[in-house]
């Protein structure tokens, strides 16, 4: 099965952040089998509280595989060979990417560049606006910082026509 | 010099012509009287002085006296004649040779004016020539050294109003940063490059 990540799930540390949840819910998972299967009186580990895009990728996986601790352990393994291969791009704005630009920009990314890339964002004020996208070897400054310093060239003329 | 000396040989045999005649006419004479007196003292001698009177002989000796001068006054007239009218020829010959020494000299001196007054020109215009290429020259370099002094100053003056609103721009929108609005901005820098995202993408994955 191909995973489809969650647009939650952009950057290789929320990736992280999804396989220890699930590690964790696999484990819980496991645990709790094996005290259904002794009939153990008493369950004391309540289950892992488990984010959205945890478990939209749960019923993901679910709807093909059958729910067991080795299927959770198969998933993991997916997600962690993923993250080890997965193409990455950088995109740096002028101040910190809120959740709707977050899935904005990884939506688009996954829908037109490849399905499972990771998007890590970070933040430079000195931008001032617009973003620089690392991606592989190169470097794309779509910052206005950039525009302005490539521009200043033509104020003067600007100001001559004004 | 050679006209000198030439007119100097003609005057001494214009003198030795006049004096020779004269002193070969006395000689003659003298000789000759000489002659009469020593051939009448042995032959006539007694005879004269017995036939003359003295009044005669006295007559006698004054005519020839008087020839005599008369003689030499004429002489002395034709000589002095003679050097009135070679001085006379003399200075005009002086003159005449003076004249066109001075002549040959002023038309030289003449000449070599010209020639010196021709080579100034010559070199007068040359050096007008040069100095007017000089002045040419030094024109279009200033003329070029303004132009290019003022593109510089055009240059810096841009540069610097250029740095000067790009400072200005840059502090003023340091604190203005609305991401939300910039959403589809982004979104449309992304797709203007998808091509080359994807060709990356590609590339990585031959790599692999």
């Amino acid at each position: 099965m191909k995973l489809k990540l969650n647009e939650a799930i952009s950057s290789p540390n929320d990736l992280h952040g999804l396989i220890s949840e699930l590690r964790d819910y696999a484990k819980w998972y496991g645990q709790n089998a094996i005290k259904k299967q002794v009939h153990a009186k008493h369950i004391t580990h309540e289950q892992p509280e488990l984010s959205p895009a945890a478990k939209a990728i749960l019923q993901d996986w679910a709807s093909e595989h059958p729910v067991s601790r080795a299927s959770l352990d198969e998933l993991i393994q997916s997600l962690e060979k993923h993250l080890k291969g997965a193409p990455i791009m950088t995109v740096t704005l002028a101040a910190p990417a809120t959740t709707g630009i977050k899935k904005q920009l990884t939506a688009w990314c996954r829908d037109n560049i490849a399905p499972g890339v990771l998007v890590r964002f970070e933040f430079n004020r000195n931008l001032l606006g617009g973003m620089v996208v690392r991606y592989g070897s190169h470097i794309y400054d779509w910052s206005v910082r950039r525009q302005i310093l490539d521009g200043r060239n033509k104020f003067p003329e600007v100001l001559r026509n004004a | 010099m050679n006209i000198f000396l030439v007119i100097f040989l003609l005057v001494d045999v214009l003198l030795i012509g006049i004096f020779a005649p004269m002193a070969i006419r006395h000689a003659q004479a003298h000789f000759w009287h000489k002659k009469q007196e020593g051939s009448g003292g042995t032959k006539h001698g007694a005879v004269q002085n017995g036939h003359l009177p003295p009044s005669v002989r006295e007559h006698l000796l004054e005519e020839a006296q008087r020839n005599f001068q008369h003689v030499l006054d004429s002489s002395a007239k034709e000589l002095q004649q003679d050097l009135a009218a070679t001085t006379l020829e003399i200075h005009k010959l002086v003159e005449k040779m003076g004249t066109e020494a001075v002549a040959s000299e002023l038309e030289n001196y003449r000449t070599r004016l010209a020639e010196l007054q021709k080579k100034t020109e010559e070199d007068m215009a040359g050096m007008r020539e040069t100095i007017a290429a000089q002045q040419e020259e030094l024109k279009a370099k200033v003329a070029a050294d303004i132009q290019a002094e003022k593109a510089r100053l055009l240059t810096q003056i841009d540069t610097r109003l250029g740095d000067a609103v790009t400072s200005f721009l840059l502090d003023a929108m340091q604190y203005e940063v609305d991401l939300g609005a910039q959403g589809p901005y982004l979104t449309k820098l992304l797709e203007a490059h998808k091509d080359e995202f994807k060709k990356e993408v590609g590339d990585e994955t031959k790599v692999e």
